[in-house]
């Protein structure tokens, strides 16, 4: 038993790690102001997903089915983009803009 | 030959671009996508960090691999480098360039944090173009000798450097002495009479007639 890919171990039980991953996302994006951009399109992923994970219990079938790779994979991205809910917290990138560039500074040719 | 327009790609990289703006408005200035189906995303120099790292662990965007980090110099600009970020997804195979300003002075946020690769880059701007990056790791001269003095990639730095006449003397060691050249440099004029773009023209600038000091009434 093995994913074939170097440093990923194969995970018994992802059904549940996945859920657990989901279930932390959402609970951050709560924190989030409910009109900004970020916090609709990765509540939607993160519930098709979740959704998904719930119905699917054949890990092949599951794996067909999301179309991303391996379940651990699956299981690395739900984490890298929890962290990034995390720190999306502290950036809070759905203010207006910071500042507006020079007028020439995108203009080309010069 | 011509290579033919792939319109399905370009609008799918229009909808990727106006997705990523919509989520990060708070960075982005503007977005554009080349006729030959490239992404860019224009940055101020705030985002870099949010920027990549949301590019890198979002679901939609696996950007994961940097796969160059560059600077141009356009010394007629308040902000006059361009760092130009290169990064590639694997899991949806395409590619964005994310662009950001800054001057000679200002330092900007290493991407070292972000993606590992960025070390050597950074270095190599540093040394080439003279742009400071802040919280890097190891920030030193990488392809320049180690006594050197400049910045070579600038536009101001010319062709021949300054000190680049290197010979053993009788000193025994090599010594640094100021370029002499037999021959002055020569720049040729290879403008062509006829316009290069004329689609690219600057919009003509309407004259108007400005109003003159009004005449008092003589009274």
């Amino acid at each position: 038993q093995t994913t074939g890919l170097v440093g990923l171990a194969v995970s018994e039980n992802p059904h549940e790690r996945l859920r657990i991953l989901y279930t932390k996302i959402l609970g951050v994006l709560q924190n989030i102001p409910k009109d900004a951009a970020y916090r609709k399109y990765t509540e939607q992923i993160v519930n098709e997903r979740f959704s998904l994970v719930q119905k699917e219990t054949d890990v092949q079938k599951l794996e067909d089915k999301l179309n991303s790779g391996h379940i651990e994979e699956v299981i690395v991205q739900a984490e890298n983009e929890l962290s990034l809910a995390r720190k999306m917290m502290q950036w809070k990138p759905w203010e207006p803009l910071v500042e507006e560039p020079p007028a020439d500074q995108w203009k080309w040719p010069i | 030959t011509v290579r033919p327009k792939n319109e399905v790609e370009q609008k799918q990289l229009c909808a990727f671009g106006e997705y990523v703006a919509e989520i990060l408005p708070k960075y982005i200035q503007q977005v554009q996508v080349t006729c030959f189906n490239e992404l860019e995303l224009l940055i101020h120099p705030d985002g870099i960090i949010p920027v990549l790292t949301f590019l890198r662990d979002h679901t939609n965007a696996q950007f994961k691999s940097l796969a160059d980090l560059t600077a141009v110099d356009v010394p007629s600009r308040q902000y006059r480098f361009e760092i130009v970020y290169n990064l590639l997804s694997l899991r949806f195979n395409s590619r964005i360039r994310v662009k950001t300003y800054t001057d000679e002075l200002t330092p900007l946020d290493s991407a070292v944090s972000v993606h590992k690769a960025a070390n050597w880059y950074e270095r190599e701007v540093w040394d080439m173009y003279g742009v400071f990056f802040a919280n890097h790791p190891d920030l030193r001269r990488i392809l320049t000798d180690y006594g050197f003095e400049g910045h070579p990639f600038r536009k101001d730095f010319p062709l021949s450097g300054y000190v680049e006449v290197r010979y053993d003397d009788e000193v025994k060691r090599v010594v640094a002495e100021p370029v002499e050249l037999s021959q002055e440099f020569r720049k040729f004029d290879l403008n062509s009479p006829w316009e290069a773009f004329p689609a690219y023209r600057p919009a003509p600038e309407t004259l108007k007639i400005e109003a003159g000091a009004k005449k008092e009434d003589a009274k």
